[in-house]
């Protein structure tokens, strides 16, 4: 094949590239977070009249969160109580899995392409 | 393999730099050893713990040791491959000469993500750090912010004017930290009163396995972060004296010592806190001395925390830069970053760049989730490796080119690494969800800009730069 | 204001000190040399020259 000549890209060009790689980044990574929308799903139960009992905290344990430097129940038990929330539907997990496939199906199909164009124009037009 | 000539100007992979390369070879296996194990070993000091919370004690122990079977696949594939296409920019030019360019688009990304988030963890890390000692002095609402921005500035100065002068002193801290943690291991074992190690209580009830089985795999997620970045011995490839030896043996030897060095860690740990307080402690070695009733112990792992966060993200900026430098240099960035400092030799502008997105996501996001960052790149990265090594078996069988280095057992190490990784990523699903449809979503995205944009740039051939036959089929 | 404090306002002004460091030299070797001779590496180099930067030569 004939053999593809890359223009030249101008100063101003790149650096609208740079804009852009940056702004995906944020606008993706950072902004879901900033916006709580990201993050670990993380639920409290709320106990009234906290005790370590009633906490399920046996007597070593309560020794060592009074190491710690929680010195009542109370204290301690936001930190005890919060669980992770592992309650998912099937539509969740499945879109999941779409997700993940068809990105790699993606990558795979169009660098295929590309990978054609690259070996032809190596191996093929030149001597050896 | 074909023969080739070295000054041909076509073979801009080696150019006229190439007959040097025989000299350049003066690492052994020790260094690829302390390589990776100098970026890794953080991830001993703060992060792991993160998996306690997700699943409990044992649940983190058990994902400790099944990640470190899905990294062994890991080292093996990449040993194979790395020993043939011994260049640097590590996993990108392989994806490039194996799969095609998108792909290596995006495998380019992975690297700098997954280095970045960890240098922001790790400078993080430092933050808290000073924050906790400050409030040890009394002294309370300490702003963390000035200590993460200047880590980032110092170590990114330090790699801009060059970064082997400082990596034995890295490897003399990482020695530090490795010792920081045996030292706190012989300590803490045994009867010392209220403070010894309490594993039966602390690990006794609903303590045990407080999410069940579904916690043990929800912990497979942080379990990753034992060893993360282990797979970047592999950068080194163009400076070790005998890569079909040196690679293999340095790495699984790394890996060997990161698994000893983490069971160390969680037993330590878990014998000293109660795992609702571990899974959110952010300097978990640190609390554990603390509560060791030493004061010694408590300010060798202060020492040793610091120097392992400041090994990790001084290696970090190092790879993430040259990840980012390989690809503005072949284009599929803009050409500006492709830049070399005439004097210090290292790639300033892409260290430059990656400064201040480094210091945003560590002053604005918590550890957990610049973490979670950083493994789900990582974790994309793995997936990608198997791909890699049944297309790279496919394309060039073993008799075509002469491995330095060729693992046993294909396909199974690639198929265990494919299931392991599903696992993985189920594991995220768990609890980050958002998280990972935003890293994924990220990453289509800007693979549609590169497809469709950004690759009129690139010219097509010229990427091509090992003295490889034609692949089979094309 | 104690000690703390002062680490605080320390820590900023190191990072300025660095964050200058960097930008002065940034901007004189861009000044200093042409494009094409910073941009002229290509893959697999890197390394050479930076053992070569190593060794002193």
């Amino acid at each position: 094949m004939a053999k593809y000549t890359a223009p030249i890209q101008s100063k101003a060009s790149q650096f609208i590239d740079v804009i852009v790689i940056l702004v995906l980044t944020i606008v993706t990574l950072y902004l879901p977070s900033w916006l709580k929308l990201a993050g670990s799903s993380v639920v409290h139960k709320t106990v009234d009249n906290p005790t370590w009992d009633s906490l399920g905290q046996n007597a070593t344990m309560v020794a060592k969160w009074n190491q710690l430097g929680y010195a009542d129940a109370a204290s301690a038990a936001d930190t005890i109580t919060a669980r992770f929330d592992y309650s998912f539907t099937a539509i969740n997990l499945i879109a999941m899995i779409v997700v993940i496939v068809g990105y790699y199906v993606i990558i795979l199909r169009y660098s295929e392409t590309e990978y054609r164009d690259v070996i032809a124009e190596k191996f093929d037009g030149k001597e050896k | 393999m074909a023969d080739f000539d070295i000054t041909s100007k076509e073979r801009d992979g080696m150019g006229p730099h190439g007959t040097n390369v025989g000299l350049l070879r003066v690492l052994g296996p020790a260094h690829v050893w302390a390589l990776g194990v100098g970026i890794v070993l953080v991830g001993e000091y703060m992060g792991w713990n993160f998996g306690v919370a997700k699943g409990g004690a044992y649940a983190a122990l058990i994902a400790c040791w099944f990640a470190g079977i899905l990294y062994t696949c890991v080292a093996m594939i990449d040993s194979e491959v790395t020993s043939t296409v011994a260049a640097a920019g590590g996993q990108y030019t392989q994806a490039k000469h194996i799969i095609g360019p998108l792909m290596a688009f995006n495998v380019g990304l992975y690297l700098v993500f997954a280095y970045t988030m960890l240098e922001a963890g790790n400078a993080w890390t430092v933050g808290y750090l000073v924050q906790t000692v400050a409030g040890m002095a009394g002294h309370s609402g300490l702003s963390d912010k000035p200590f993460i921005v200047l880590s980032i500035l110092f170590l990114a100065w330090l790699n801009y004017r060059g970064v082997l002068a400082t990596l034995t002193f890295n490897l003399v801290i990482t020695a530090v930290a490795f010792i920081s943690i045996v030292i706190l291991f012989a300590m803490t074992v045994g009867n010392h009163g209220e403070f010894s190690l309490q594993h039966a209580d602390l690990m006794s009830g609903q303590a045990a396995l407080p999410y069940g089985w579904l916690g043990v795999l929800a912990a497979m997620h942080f379990g990753l972060w034992y060893y993360l970045g282990i797979e970047g011995t592999t950068q080194a490839a163009e400076e070790v004296r005998s890569p079909a030896r040196a690679l293999p043996f340095g790495t699984l030897a790394g890996i060997m010592t990161l698994i000893i060095a983490a069971t160390l860690t969680w037993w330590v740990c878990v014998g000293l806190m109660p795992w609702e307080y571990l899974g959110i402690s952010g300097v978990p070695l640190f609390d554990a001395a603390r509560m060791s009733g030493s004061q010694f112990l408590v300010v060798l792992l202060g020492i040793g925390t610091l120097f392992a966060t400041l090994a990790s993200a001084n290696g970090c900026i190092n790879d993430a830069s040259r990840a980012w430098f390989a690809m503005g240099r072949d284009r599929y960035l803009p050409g500006w970053f492709g830049a070399v400092h005439p004097t210090y030799r290292t790639p300033y502008r892409s260290i430059i760049f990656l400064v201040p997105i480094a210091c945003l996501f560590a002053t604005q996001l918590p550890l957990d989730q610049l973490v979670t960052f950083s493994i789900l790149s990582g974790l994309l990265e793995y997936t990608f490796m198997p791909l890699n090594m049944i297309l790279f078996r496919r394309k060039w069988p073993l008799d075509t080119i002469k491995r330095g280095y060729e693992h046993p057992f294909h396909p199974l190490p690639a198929l265990v690494l494919l299931a392991l990784c599903a696992v993985t990523f189920f594991a995220v699903f768990l609890g980050y969800g958002t998280q990972l449809v935003a890293m994924i979503v990220f990453y289509i995205v800007v693979s549609l800009w590169f497809h469709f944009w950004r690759y009129r740039f690139v010219n097509r051939g010229a990427q091509f730069t090992m003295p490889w036959p034609r692949p089979k089929g094309y | 204001m104690d000690v703390w404090n002062y680490a605080e306002y320390g820590a900023w002004a190191l990072s300025a000190v660095f964050a200058v460091l960097i930008i002065l030299d940034w901007i004189k070797t861009d000044q200093t040399y042409s494009e094409e001779v910073l941009t002229s590496s290509r893959e697999g180099e890197l390394e050479a020259m930076t053992e070569e930067q190593h060794r002193g030569t």
